[in-house]
C-alpha cells in the first residue's frame, strides 16, 4: 500500500495521504509540488469534461477530436485537430516545466524551515476533517446516502474554507493591533468581510438587485 | 439591535447567543481536535481559544449545510453529486482548484492501487 502511494509522487516525506495535500487559497501551485503526472491530469480533465459535456455539441466535438488525436491516426486528423494536438502538447510541456519548477522551489523552501515552521507546515498538510463525521452530517441533511467522492470533496473545500476564515481573521487581528491566539470577535469580523466579498454562501438573505 | 439592518447581523447575534449557552442547541462538538490542529497549521497560536474553535465549528457546519442544500436543489434534485459541488464552487478559485486537485489525486491513487494489485496477482500466480 505504501509503495502504491509513493510511486506516482516524486517527493518522499509527507505524501502518504491523498487529501492532506492542502492548497492555500489563491495559490494552487503548491499542490503541484507532489509531481502529479501529466497523464493523470489529462485523464481527470477528460472526466471532468465528460461530466460537464452532457449538453452542447461543441463539447462532444472536442472530445471526439481529442480521441482522434490520442489515437494518432493522421488520416483521421483534421487541420483543426492537428492544431489542437500541437496546442495540447505545448500546454502539457509548459505545465510539466512549471510543475518541476514549483516542486524544486517547494523543496528548497521546506528544507530551510525552522523547527516551529516545520511543525506548523506538518499540521497544515496533515490536518483534515474526519470523513465519518462529515458523511454523517451530509446524510443527516439529505436523508439519503452520499458517495465517497462527495465526502472527499466536501472535506476538502471545508478545509479551504477554514483557511480563508483564519487568514482573514489573522489580518483583522493584526489590523486591530492585537496578538494571536485569535478571539471570536476576529472570526466574526473575518466572516463579515468574506460575506461582503461573496466567499461565504448564504441562501437565507434574498438579494434585491434593483430597488 | 436594529432589526431593519442587514439580516446577516441577526444571524451572527444568534450565533453569539448560541455560543453563550455552549454551542447551538448544546450539540456535541464534532471537530474539536481536528480544528485545533487545522487552525495551528493555518497560522493561529499552538493553543487556540476554545471559543474561537467553537465559532469555527459552527461556521463549518453552516457551510456544509448550505452547500448540501444548494447541491440538492441543482442538477439531480434531492441528491448531492460531485458535479454539483464542482458547479457550486466555480466562482471561488481557491475551492475550485482544491476540488480539482483532490479528484486528480484520487484518480491517481486508484490507478496506482489497481496497478499494484495487478502486479501482486501476476506475481502470485
Amino acid at each position: 500500500m505504501d509503495n502504491a502511494c509513493e510511486s506516482p509522487t516524486e517527493k518522499g516525506g509527507e505524501t502518504g495521504e491523498s487529501d492532506e495535500t492542502a492548497a492555500a487559497p489563491g495559490s494552487p501551485g503548491i499542490t503541484d509540488a507532489d509531481g502529479i503526472p501529466e497523464e493523470a491530469d489529462g485523464d481527470a480533465d477528460g472526466e471532468l469534461k465528460e461530466a460537464s459535456a452532457e449538453e452542447g455539441e461543441l463539447k462532444s466535438q472536442d472530445i471526439s477530436d481529442l480521441t482522434a488525436v490520442e489515437r494518432e491516426d493522421s488520416s483521421l486528423l483534421t487541420p483543426a485537430a492537428k492544431k489542437l494536438k500541437i496546442d495540447i502538447k505545448e500546454k502539457k510541456e509548459k505545465k510539466q516545466k512549471v510543475d518541476e519548477d514549483e516542486i524544486q522551489k517547494m523543496q528548497i523552501l521546506v528544507s530551510s524551515f525552522s523547527e516551529e515552521q516545520l511543525n506548523r507546515y506538518e499540521m497544515y498538510r496533515r490536518s483534515a476533517f474526519p470523513k465519518a463525521a462529515i458523511k454523517r452530517l451530509i446524510q443527516s441533511i439529505t436523508g439519503t446516502s452520499v458517495s465517497q467522492n462527495v465526502v472527499i470533496a466536501m472535506s476538502g473545500i471545508s478545509k479551504v474554507f477554514v483557511g480563508e476564515v483564519v487568514e482573514e481573521a489573522l489580518d483583522v487581528c493584526e489590523k486591530w493591533g492585537e496578538m494571536p491566539p485569535l478571539q471570536p470577535k476576529h472570526m466574526r469580523e473575518a466572516v463579515r468581510r468574506l460575506k461582503s466579498k461573496g466567499q461565504i454562501p448564504n441562501s437565507k438573505h434574498k438579494k434585491i438587485i434593483f430597488f | 439591535m436594529a432589526d431593519e439592518e442587514d439580516p446577516t447581523f441577526e444571524e451572527e447575534n444568534e450565533e453569539i447567543g448560541g455560543g453563550a449557552e455552549g454551542g447551538q442547541g448544546k450539540r456535541k462538538r464534532l471537530f474539536s481536535k481536528e480544528l485545533r490542529c487545522m487552525v495551528y497549521g493555518f497560522g493561529d497560536d499552538q493553543n487556540p481559544y476554545t471559543e474561537s474553535v467553537d465559532v469555527l465549528e459552527d461556521l463549518v457546519i453552516e457551510f456544509v449545510t448550505e452547500m448540501t442544500h444548494k447541491a440538492m436543489s441543482i442538477g439531480r434534485q434531492g441528491r448531492v453529486q460531485v458535479e454539483d459541488i464542482i458547479f457550486l464552487t466555480r466562482k471561488d478559485p481557491g475551492k475550485f482548484a482544491r476540488v480539482k486537485d483532490l479528484f486528480t489525486m484520487n484518480e491517481e491513487l486508484k490507478r496506482a492501487r489497481k496497478a499494484f494489485d495487478e502486479a501482486n496477482y501476476d506475481y502470485g500466480s
